[in-house]
């Protein structure tokens, strides 16, 4: 039976008691929804142990703290530490720039969109428009609308404008726990070869990418499980023989601005839980693995012996995780009307369709965007902020707020609004809203 | 005279009224709501689909008024006649054969019920009503000239009285003619029941029943065997009856376009297969069916779409989306997810391919409605829609 003619018939079935006035001719659900489920964590047990009190080191005490050299982070310690203030950044990795260069995702999206006239054009200035700007001075960027970089250049840049500016720059550092003093968050425990250690703050900075330190300060967040891939890069592009047809034709993903060398996106498992060790530990061999035999088929093509694997990402292809509750959350509907905030720290635009109000929107036609301030506060904690892809905003909005260049504006507005509060002595949530816009203008911000 | 303005005052309120529902003003559920109020269009409407809605309930009305005051409908509601009559009267031209044509409209009404009855409702898209509405669906559809052209229907209405002043009213409505008939069952059936005489009449009711509903029948019966079933597979609004009846019972008044908040609603056309001409026929555009909306059901006032309640969208299935893998973002390693996200219905989901590291988006059939969504979404058109796959 063809499942129109089912519902016909049901239909018709519901209302075929004559034509007396009570037949009604409708279609009822009866189906229960679908609901979604939780994989419940695999460690075993439940068993705990004491850890037992100890003096801890005090590294340092400074102004602003940035846990996490990602964009975000990197813009939140650049603008801080130009604003006046002594600006610790720490990053577990050995270099800056976060997935965007070690974790090999080389398109700095959302770069435009388009504004009240109905103009396409460029969005994304400040800190992070200048790390564009040299980038592609040093001719490693390609395109004008999201341009590709190369990591290496990403990272030098980054080194070079965190060096500049003054910033404290400790790498190979992990953030283990948050030091809390009430409500009020006074500094982070660090990991890292010389040992245990902490630095006392009187504003912090989650720009870990997963709010790791807001979730240890206590703060609510929605767990987003998304998919996660790994990024791989190919060598020798160029040396493929040209005029060899195969098919299906290997798929050798986008150019980068190094001759010969492309970048290979990966889509990888959905619903993924980017916070679990397990999972990390399990896609990161899992994807290695499938990279490897991607490219030994390629290398088997004729004509494609001489490509080789580059390298993998170092950082594994985190797309979503925690997501703040914070004092305000950014809607997509926001995000479709040029809605004004009064507290506006930057704008960003769009690099995909949405879908608004039953009509699909392409990217070329969709609005800039304004992010306010109280998106990146957290609703208990005081002097925390939180700037990247953890910032709050509301599910439907995720393809444009994770992206890289909304990660640079809202690390750029957290790291000025951070200095700001240490100036005037205020907490984060009471700091002129007014101020902070004058100063990242000064700064070279966008704010429409 | 006080009785004539009354009423002057009572049809110029319903053409106002029913003009402005008439047009695509988003009036969601008010939508062409005039059109239920024929009870000619009910009747065969209920016939047909041998069931009832409550919105019927306005037909079902004006039908037991005109039983004992015969053209009710006419001298106080209908917008067509209120126009025609006014177009009638500044017409300048003296044309008055048509005044010797037989009053054809009782038996068009009574030989479209009887038709009804076999299965097509033959002479529905006489009705005024239908005429008049359909118009009016030109300001919401995409414009063309056949478009257009065929929904020229009230001007050409207009047009012809112009020229043969009175003639659609009198002597060619079926809406009038069902009017007339059943006022004239009722007198005769009154005199029967006072053993009055009757005068003999050559078009006495029960052989003009016995002809018109011989020849409803007769047509109902022969001629969907001779109009081949629709060729053509489109994909119609949701919960539409089979294509057979919907081409049939469909009066063309653009109910379902003017009210859908998408506007992924137009009308079909298609010269190969004539019966289908102008039903509604969807055309996503950058629109989708959203999951919560049944206006087109609720506004249709034949019933060829059936009436549904939002949370039943789960299991109307108007269509199928299928991928074009080669189109696909994820067939080159790019960025997306989109059609994943924007289905209401989780019958998306991305899926390893069989190429090494490449993920494709995979259509569970038997989740999928149809609605367009994914399809719209997709930033490189990469999923088509087609009518039904039978699951
Ligand atoms: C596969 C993939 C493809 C993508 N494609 C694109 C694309 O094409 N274009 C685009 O614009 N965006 C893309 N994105 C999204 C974008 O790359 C990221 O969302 C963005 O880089 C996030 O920036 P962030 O600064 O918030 O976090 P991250 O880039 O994740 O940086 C966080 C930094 O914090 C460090 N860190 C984390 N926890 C700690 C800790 N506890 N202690 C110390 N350091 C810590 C990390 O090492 C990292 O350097 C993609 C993402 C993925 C995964
Ligand atoms: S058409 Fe697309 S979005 Fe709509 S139900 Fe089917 S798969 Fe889902
Ligand atoms: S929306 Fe289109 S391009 Fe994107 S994953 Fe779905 S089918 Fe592929």
């Amino acid at each position: 039976m063809k499942r129109r003619d089912f519902i016909t018939r049901t239909a018709i079935a519901g209302g075929a008691l004559t034509l007396g006035l009570s037949c009604k001719r409708k279609i009822e659900s009866s189906e229960p929804v679908e609901k979604n489920s939780t994989a419940a964590l695999p460690y075993s047990g439940g068993k705990t142990i004491t850890e037992p009190e100890r003096k801890i080191p005090v590294f340092a005490e400074t102004d602003v703290l940035v846990i996490g050299g990602g964009p975000a982070g990197a813009a939140a310690a650049i603008a801080a530490s130009r604003a006046g203030a002594e600006t610790y950044l720490v990053e577990r990795y050995n270099h800056l720039g976060g997935l965007w260069t070690g974790g090999l995702v080389l398109p700095l999206l959302s770069t435009h969109a388009v504004d009240k006239n109905n103009r396409r054009k460029q969005v994304i200035f400040g800190i992070g428009g200048e790390m564009s700007d040299r980038l592609k001075k040093l001719g490693m960027s390609i395109f004008e609308i999201n341009p590709v970089i190369d990591p290496e250049a990403g990272k030098y840049v980054l080194d070079e404008m965190i060096m500049e500016s003054g910033v404290k720059m400790i790498y190979h550092t992990w953030a283990s726990n948050v030091i809390m003093d009430g409500k009020t968050i006074r500094g982070v425990i660090l990991e890292n070869k010389s040992g245990r250690m902490a630095i006392l703050a009187k504003v912090v900075i989650d720009c870990t990418g997963d709010g790791d330190i807001f979730n240890l300060a206590g703060e609510n967040y929605d767990m987003m499980n998304y998919h996660i891939g790994l990024v791989h890069r190919l060598g020798n592009i160029d040396h493929i023989k040209p005029g060899i047809i195969t098919d299906p034709k290997p798929d050798l993903g986008g150019e980068t601005p190094i001759r010969g060398v492309n970048w290979v996106n990966m889509h990888g498992d959905n619903d993924q839980n980017g916070t679990d060790i397990i999972t990390l530990s399990k896609l990161q061999m899992k994807y290695r693995k499938e990279i490897w035999e991607s490219v030994q088929k390629i290398k088997s093509t004729p004509g494609y012996e001489d490509v080789f694997l580059l390298d993998t990402a170092s950082q594994l292809g985190v797309r979503m995780s925690r997501i703040l509750d914070g004092e305000y959350r950014l809607t997509l509907e926001d995000s479709m009307t040029y809605k004004n905030f009064k507290d506006v720290i930057g704008i960003s635009g769009a690099w995909t369709t949405m879908m608004y109000k039953g009509k699909a929107v392409k990217a070329e036609n969709r609005p800039l965007w304004q992010i306010p301030y109280r998106s990146l506060l957290p609703k208990k904690t005081e002097n925390l902020l939180a700037a990247g892809r953890c910032f709050c905003f509301e599910k439907e909005l995720v393809e444009d707020t994770r992206i890289i260049g909304t990660c640079l504006v809202t690390g750029h507005g957290a790291g000025a609004a951070a200095a700001l509060a240490v100036k005037e002595n205020k907490r984060v949530r009471d700091i002129d809203t007014g101020r902070l816009k004058e100063l990242l203008v000064s700064q070279g911000a966008w704010l429409g | 005279m006080k009785i004539v303005l009354k009423s002057e005052t009572v049809r110029i309120a319903s053409t106002l009224a029913a003009f402005f529902m008439a047009l695509p003003l988003g009036l969601k559920g008010l939508t062409g709501i005039f059109v239920w109020t024929s009870p000619f269009i009910m009747l065969n409407s209920i016939i047909i689909l041998k069931s009832f809605v409550v919105l019927n309930l306005l037909g079902t009305a004006v039908l037991l008024v005109v039983i004992f005051k015969n053209r009710f409908f006419c001298r106080y509601m209908c917008p067509a006649g209120f126009c025609c009559d006014k177009i009638s009267g500044i017409s300048r031209t003296k044309v008055s054969i048509h005044k010797k044509m037989p009053a054809v409209g009782s038996w068009l009404a009574l030989i479209s019920l009887a038709a009804a009855f076999a299965g097509i409702p033959l002479l529905i898209l006489l009705d005024p009503l239908a005429i008049f509405h359909g118009t009016f669906s030109i300001l919401s559809g995409d414009l063309s000239f056949v478009t257009i052209l065929s929904l020229s229907g009230f001007p050409l209405l207009l047009a012809v009285n112009y020229i043969f002043p009175d003639i659609w009213c009198s002597r060619i409505c079926p809406l009038g003619g069902l009017q007339d008939l059943l006022t004239d069952i009722r007198r005769r059936t009154s005199r029967l029941i006072r053993r009055k005489p009757q005068e003999s009449d050559p078009y006495s009711p029960a052989r003009r029943f016995f002809l018109a509903s011989g020849l409803g029948l007769i047509s109902g019966f022969v001629l969907p065997k001779l109009i081949s079933p629709s060729r053509s597979q489109y994909i119609r609004p949701p919960a539409s009856v089979e294509p057979a009846t919907f081409n049939t019972l469909c009066i063309r008044c653009g109910n379902c376009i003017k009210s859908c908040p998408t506007n992924i609603i137009t009308n079909h056309t298609d010269y190969s297969d004539l019966t289908s001409w102008m039903t509604p026929e969807i055309n996503f555009g950058d629109g989708y069916c959203l999951e919560t909306c049944n206006l087109c059901s609720s506004v249709c006032p034949t019933g060829s779409i059936t009436h549904f309640s939002p949370d039943a969208k789960k299991i109307i299935f108007m269509g199928s989306a299928v991928v074009n893998y080669k189109e696909c973002l994820l067939a080159h390693n790019k960025e997306c997810d989109r059609c994943m996200a924007a289905c209401k219905y989780n019958a998306v989901k991305i899926v390893p391919a069989s190429r090494l590291l490449l993920m494709t988006p995979e259509i569970d059939q038997k989740k999928c409605v149809g609605c367009g969504a994914c399809a719209v979404i997709c930033p490189t058109s990469a999923i088509n829609m087609i009518p039904p796959l039978a699951v």
